[in-house]
């Protein structure tokens, strides 16, 4: 055995000696880790991340949002409201399709169509939700649009942000199919090159595109589910760009020579929903106490790396209708025992705590931690989505507390948050099952009903104050999106977790 | 041997709908996947959907016609890909099968050199190490194993690619992986299985025959002792395919393993049921082939 011990070092010793083995990639080239591939490129058809992600980068809307979140002409050059219900899009000339067709009002009316479905019942588009409160789009002539709402909309522009425009004539020629696959063709920077599912998605610059060239020519979106391997992708040059860098990796990606992070917050917040209607929840005294009794900013600085902030309630500070004056639960253990003794629970009371964010895991269970000391005695009771979504929200809506997090889809209102988290309306999200705030219906109604921001703030301000008080939800934390980057390329982290790449340039 | 065959296929039949059985059940007990393909919906739209995709028929009902259609190959369109589930699972079978035979082929081109000598030398030095090895091979979990492979042969050493499944030299890493899963077992098997003949009279007879120990080994010895390993390579084969799925996951590979990971996720029913039945056919017919390689290796068996 000795005797091959010699023979074994040196291979060794040549191995980590040996340069790199592995080609970079080609310099135009921008590579990103998606943690998958969407299963359809058509952009109506899915209401995924990584899809938004990819086909943003393909299409265009019809308005556009800086970094800095405010509206930009894309598609349409200006917009007006006419009245509570019409407004008014006057549309870019000349923009082309990469198939060389010219945009025109047809194709933002057939856009529309395919998502609302007038007079259909089934309708197929899972974004249907979203834009459910458009009534029609008319087309007033080759460059102007008319979108018509149901009721006065104050979410219009939000909701067409993410509202690509598709070519009427093309996707009834290819057929839905192809179009989703093969034959994806819009107005944005990149054009299709190649669609391998659950692998990449191949994309070129399109020549005529009306912002100009993208600073890269070849845009490539790789599948990689497991993070670990993304990291290993991004040190090694295979991939520029990664998303969802956990806590712990930061570090790591930081000291890196070839890599370092882009940080920024974004809208998710995190909240655990009480169910009011039952014990012990239903006491007001115990749903503050479950506030008092969370030490936010220890996870916050232990557990995330500092990137996150407490919130007062689940509005955000980016959001339309945000109100500073509402502060935070403190944390006070005292103050959270006497409320429990007051709702006569002196010895405590056992609870439990459900969550399917397998990711913040570690988070949960802290939250159970904390909970338990006050005298809430916590069993924490990790699900996986599927299940979990049927359990929390839908068909039995029926667990005791619930910890999760609510993206807002990107969307920069209050509205976005207070609607499916808090109104009991039977076609809602959780608020149907779990949230009892007598009042509360009413004036989210009320605002949302109303156009202009300067008289919906007031109404917000009211419902913030309310629900701090009532506390349907213990408030937790915002937490920040970060990026993994190659020091090749110059990209910052958007607080609406886009990945606008026609931003990105190479260093 | 026709009428081994005979009762073969019957046992397949009651295999088929015993997994389907399952599956469904299983499935529809776990959620709703309308809730999941429209979050924000009304009820209504809901309800239309469901009755769309043909979920809100009695579970009794569904059962009868999702059997009636998969006899025929038709498993349904995923709710996800919307395409029928079968094609989607085919798409992808050829990368995991090709991922395990490669994990199978590296684990016996270790594991039965290395097991005769453990067998030959007992008590040696480089057997204690092969059981020490055995030890540390088993105790180490797949993805573990994945990670510790990628950050020495892809990040230190950059001798091959981090991940994928576009060339041979991506195949090498997850291959190991998978293959170490299963290497200790094998390695012990053969060791055992070779302890059990190498005293044996006829092993004796042969070399006092003269023949040389190298045939004594490979043509007497191995071949009787090759019983047990080929039925644990069957046994091990369906698990090999559960572990493809975390080195899919690992190497970003896609498979079918990823790919039915995610539909259960996503509650796609049609692409776990045409998943797990295909899988289940795999294992089944790798089970027979073990069954008639037990003719081949000892004549003596009788199939029945």
């Amino acid at each position: 055995m000795k005797r091959w011990l010699p023979g074994l070092a040196l291979v060794l010793a040549l191995l980590v000696a040996v340069p790199s083995g592995v080609a970079a990639q080609p310099k135009d080239t921008l590579t990103v880790a998606l943690s998958s591939i969407i299963s359809t490129l058509d952009p109506h058809m899915h209401f995924e991340r990584v899809g938004i992600l990819v086909n943003i980068n393909m299409f265009d809307s019809l308005l556009h949002r800086t970094a800095k979140l405010e509206y930009e002409p894309s598609l349409a050059t200006s917009w007006r409201a006419l009245n509570d219900t019409t407004w008014e899009f006057k549309l870019r000339k000349g923009v082309k399709f990469h198939n060389g067709d010219v945009m025109t009002a047809e194709d933002v009316k057939y856009s529309v169509d395919r998502v609302i479905e007038p007079g259909k019942e089934k309708k197929k588009s899972p974004q249907y939700g979203n834009v459910r409160a458009i009534k029609e789009a008319k087309i007033v002539s080759a460059d102007t649009v008319h979108i018509i709402t149901e009721k006065p909309f104050p979410l219009l522009l939000e909701r067409l942000v993410y509202f690509p425009i598709v070519p009427k004539k093309h996707v009834e020629k290819v057929g839905e199919e192809a179009f989703g696959s093969t034959a994806t063709v819009g107005t944005g920077p990149w054009k299709l090159v190649e669609y391998k599912r659950d692998q990449s998605i191949k994309l070129e610059a399109f020549d005529g595109h009306w912002r100009g060239k993208p600073a890269f020519k070849h845009l490539v979106f790789r599948g990689i589910p497991e993070v670990a391997t993304a990291v290993a992708e991004l040190k090694t040059g295979g991939v520029d760009i990664i998303r969802n860098v956990n806590a712990d990796l930061l570090n790591d990606i930081k000291s890196h020579p070839a890599t370092t992070i882009s940080t920024t917050p974004i809208l998710r917040v995190h909240y655990i929903s009480l169910d009011m209607r039952k014990p012990p929840f239903d006491k007001k005294a115990v749903r503050q106490a479950a506030n008092y009794a969370i030490d936010k900013q220890a996870i916050i600085t232990k557990m995330m790396a500092g990137l996150g902030k407490q919130v007062a309630t689940v509005v955000q500070p980016q959001s339309l209708g945000f109100d500073a004056a509402v502060q935070p639960y403190p944390y006070d253990p005292k103050k959270a025992k006497e409320l429990l003794a007051q709702a006569g629970y002196p010895n405590g009371v056992e609870v439990t705590m459900h969550s399917a964010a397998v990711e913040w895991r570690p988070h949960f269970e802290a939250l159970g931690q904390m909970w338990t000391e006050v005298g809430l005695k916590t069993t924490v009771k990790p699900w996986d989505q599927g299940p979990a979504w049927n359990k929390f929200f839908q068909a039995e809506g029926n667990v005791q507390s619930q910890y999760g997090n609510w993206g807002n889809y990107s969307v920069f209102d209050a509205d976005a948050v207070l609607h499916p988290l808090y109104h009991t309306e039977p076609g809602g999200w959780i608020g149907k099952h779990y949230a009892r705030v007598e009042g509360l219906d009413k004036l989210i109604d009320e605002a949302r009903s109303i156009i202009d921001p300067a008289k919906r703030k007031p109404i917000y301000s009211r419902i913030q104050q309310m629900i701090r008080e009532e506390a349907p939800s213990v408030f937790l934390w915002t937490q920040n999106d970060t990026l993994g980057i190659s020091k090749k390329v110059s990209y910052d982290a958007r607080p609406d977790e886009w990945l606008w790449l026609f931003a990105a340039k190479p260093k | 041997m026709t009428a081994f065959l005979i009762r073969r296929l019957l046992r397949l039949v009651v295999v088929c709908i015993g997994v389907s059985l399952v599956t469904f059940g299983i499935l529809h007990a776990s959620g709703d996947p309308v809730a999941l393909i429209l979050p924000e919906a009304p009820d209504a739209d809901r309800a239309k959907l469901r009755e769309a995709l043909g979920l809100s028929d009695p579970l009794p009902t569904q059962f009868a016609r999702f059997v009636a259609n998969a006899a025929r190959g038709d498993f349904g369109k995923s709710f996800a890909h919307r395409e029928p589930a079968f094609g989607l699972v085919a798409e992808r079978m050829p990368t995991t099968l090709s991922l395990t035979c490669l994990a199978v082929a590296l684990a016996l081109a270790l594991a039965i050199p290395v097991g005769i000598y453990s067998a030959v030398r007992r008590g040696s030095i480089g057997d204690h190490a092969a059981t020490v090895t055995v030890l540390l091979g088993q105790s180490m979990p797949v993805f573990w194993i994945g990670i510790m492979l990628m950050l020495l042969f892809a990040v230190q050493w950059r001798l091959l690619p981090v991940s994928g499944w576009e060339s041979w030299s991506a195949m090498v890493l997850p291959a190991i992986t998978l293959g170490a899963f299963t290497t200790p077992l094998f390695m012990r098997i053969v060791r055992s299985s070779m302890l059990e003949v190498i005293n044996l009279d006829y092993v004796r007879t042969a070399r006092a025959k003269g023949v040389s120990e190298w045939l004594v080994i490979c043509r007497h010895a191995l071949r009787n002792a090759a019983l047990p390993i080929v039925t644990v390579i069957g046994l091990q084969f369906g698990l090999l395919l559960g572990g493809a799925v975390l080195t899919e996951t690992v190497f970003a590979i896609p498979g079918v393993g990823r790919l039915i990971v995610r539909a259960v996720v996503q509650l796609d029913f049609p692409i776990v049921q045409a998943g797990i039945f295909m899988l289940a056919m795999i294992i089944v017919s790798v089970n027979f082939m073990v069954d008639v390689l037990y003719v081949y290796l000892n004549p003596t068996i009788r199939l029945r």
